[in-house]
């Protein structure tokens, strides 16, 4: 199985920017664990982060050409405002978990329309940097279930 | 180790999972959840009271005297998250209540709520407290919770 876990803006900042929101875990560690959690069942993470729109977009459409199996994806302050990163998710039919480190329906109005829930599986938000590695490993399970099944 | 006890409550409509099976959860049952999560909480060495209600009175008298005797609490409001009629204030501040202070707290839906509203417009979601907010996976959506709060439970 190949996951790709996709970051967007701001999130290089973990570990430094407002440890009380998002923890003092840093991009690296978070990316360590996911790519660990995967390996135990000989599964593929590739982890990335961009503060470019454009970037990730082009990320989505490299996992539709190359038939991800699976997105993970904190698309950060782009949630909110980017029909860019809405479409391009729209035409990947893999499975794709929107991911947030804080509950974003907890903070600024702002933050409360999400582009990205509508045309992902699933929402997962507010369980802190391990949300990332209890998300792999959810989709490894799953994934062996499935097979088995 | 005694900070391990999980409530779970499940709102109105639960009783009856079938009417998920629009959605890809055939044959989904309560009973299922539930042994799903006793499975899950039993490998954690978690102690589970799990509880469902269609009646909105008991589901908050829940939240208030349930949580005084567990560490933390997992809630599928259901369509309270939608629903006008509900006393949004009621629901928000009883899991805000000092009741619930630093004991985690992730509300848990079976489908994407998102779903249906085409996302542009804003989803109401109840829960304005310290809360995880986990949808769309099915089962799994008590499962990754309830891993979660293992993991803060032992953490803190």
């Amino acid at each position: 199985m190949n996951i790709y876990v996709i970051n967007g803006p701001n999130i290089n900042l973990l570990g430094t920017r407002e440890p009380e929101i998002y923890g003092s875990e840093t991009l690296g560690d978070i990316e360590k664990k996911c790519i660990e959690q995967g390996l135990k069942d000989s599964h593929s993470v590739k982890f990335m982060q961009s503060n470019y729109e454009g970037e990730i977009v082009e990320w989505i459409q490299h996992a539709i050409k190359e038939k991800i199996d699976a997105i993970v994806i904190n698309a950060a302050a782009y949630t909110h405002t980017s029909i860019a990163i809405h479409d391009a998710l729209k035409s990947f039919s893999g499975f794709k978990i929107e991911l947030h480190i804080s509950n974003p329906h907890l903070r600024e109005s702002f933050r409360h329309v999400s582009y990205i829930s509508p045309v992902v599986d699933a929402v997962v938000a507010g369980l802190g940097p391990s949300g990332y590695s209890h998300v792999i490993q959810l989709l490894t399970e799953l994934k062996k279930q499935y097979n088995e099944a | 180790m005694n900070n391990n006890k999980l409530l779970i409550i499940n709102g109105p409509g639960l009783s009856d999972l079938s009417n998920f099976n629009d959605y890809g959860y055939e044959h989904l049952t309560l009973e299922k959840l539930q042994n799903k999560c006793l499975e899950t909480c039993k490998s954690l060495g978690m102690e589970l009271d799990f509880f469902q209600t269609d009646d909105q009175a008991t589901l908050t008298k829940k939240i208030v005297e349930g949580i005084t005797e567990c560490d933390a609490l997992i809630i599928n409001p259901v369509g309270y998250s939608h629903e006008s009629t509900f006393d949004l204030d009621a629901y928000a501040s009883n899991i805000k209540s000092d009741t619930l202070k630093n004991k985690p707290v992730i509300e848990v839906h079976i489908t994407n709520i998102f779903h249906d509203n085409e996302g542009i417009s804003e989803p109401v979601i109840v829960s304005k407290s310290g809360v995880g907010f986990i949808c769309g996976l099915g089962v799994h959506s008590y499962e990754l919770a309830i891993r979660s709060i293992h993991e803060k439970l032992n953490h803190n």
